[in-house]
């Protein structure tokens, strides 16, 4: 049987992202500067892509445990931005015929997908 | 203040610089103000340790690769993660150019910052696709 993440859901405020970026000190002004950002190709302010990637790894932690970041091979794209107010839910779907990988996502409420790629587990869910 | 590093200045092949980041407690406490401080969050654990190999990872690659154009964007991340960093842990990261083009009339840099820890312990071997503002 195929098997599903558990999800983790993340709401993304400004809050977060400042202090996202200060726990990275990524203080590029498209995470943070509303008039910078709107001149940009992203036409507006956008989350930092390794947020969704910190979501995932606890969508993936509610699955496996520790056990999950032993020897894990990630593989993702950061498919649409992540908007200021949107609510990121991660999760992923073990690929067929290879219990030891999974097609993973951060999607936000509308369904589409912000990150998209695959996880590789060393070692075997159990 | 000296001009921000282009696309033209990359060199693929070219070690960029090295970073060591030490994991201190303030940086947990700064993860879970985001993501939650309940283990089951991950807080105290592996998700927690893991989100900080992500974030130690971009403190390197944003204090080596300096001064940036404003605007980049993240594209693409691979990442081979042998462990999570441990508390107190100093983590040695080496930043790489390895790669440039343009497609598209986008200008794609992939970078490698590979992180060891104490003893040498493989921790991250990340591989940073970025869309180069300049």
């Amino acid at each position: 049987m195929t098997r599903l993440l558990e999800t983790a859901t993340l709401s993304v405020q400004p809050a977060a992202i400042r202090a996202y970026a200060e726990l990275t000190q990524d203080f590029n002004p498209i995470h943070l500067d509303p008039a910078f950002a709107a001149t940009t190709p992203m036409q507006g302010v956008i989350a930092h892509g390794t947020m969704s990637i910190c979501l995932l790894w606890q969508a993936l932690f509610r699955s496996f445990g520790a056990d999950a970041f032993q020897d894990l091979e990630l593989d993702i794209r950061f498919v649409r931005p992540v908007r200021v107010g949107e609510t990121l839910t991660a999760g992923g779907r073990q690929r067929t015929g290879d219990p030891q990988e999974f097609d993973v996502w951060v999607r936000a409420g509308d369904g589409e997908d912000r990150l998209a790629g695959t996880v590789r587990l060393a070692a075997g869910p159990a | 203040m000296s001009r921000p590093i282009t696309f033209d200045d990359f060199v693929p092949g070219a070690v960029m610089g090295e970073t060591i980041l030490v994991f201190e407690p303030a940086l947990a406490q700064r993860w879970r103000s985001i993501f939650g401080d309940a283990p089951a969050d991950g807080a105290g654990g592996a998700a927690e340790g893991a989100g900080l190999a992500v974030v130690m990872m971009m403190r390197a690659y944003l204090s080596i690769v300096v001064p940036r154009p404003p605007g980049n964007v993240h594209a693409r991340q691979r990442l081979q993660l042998a462990d999570t960093p441990r508390c107190s842990e100093a983590i040695r990261t080496v930043v790489t150019c390895l790669a440039k083009e343009i497609r598209r009339e986008r200008r794609y840099v992939e970078l490698r910052a590979c992180g060891t820890g104490d003893g040498g312990r493989a921790v991250y071997d990340g591989h940073l696709t970025l869309i180069w503002a300049a």
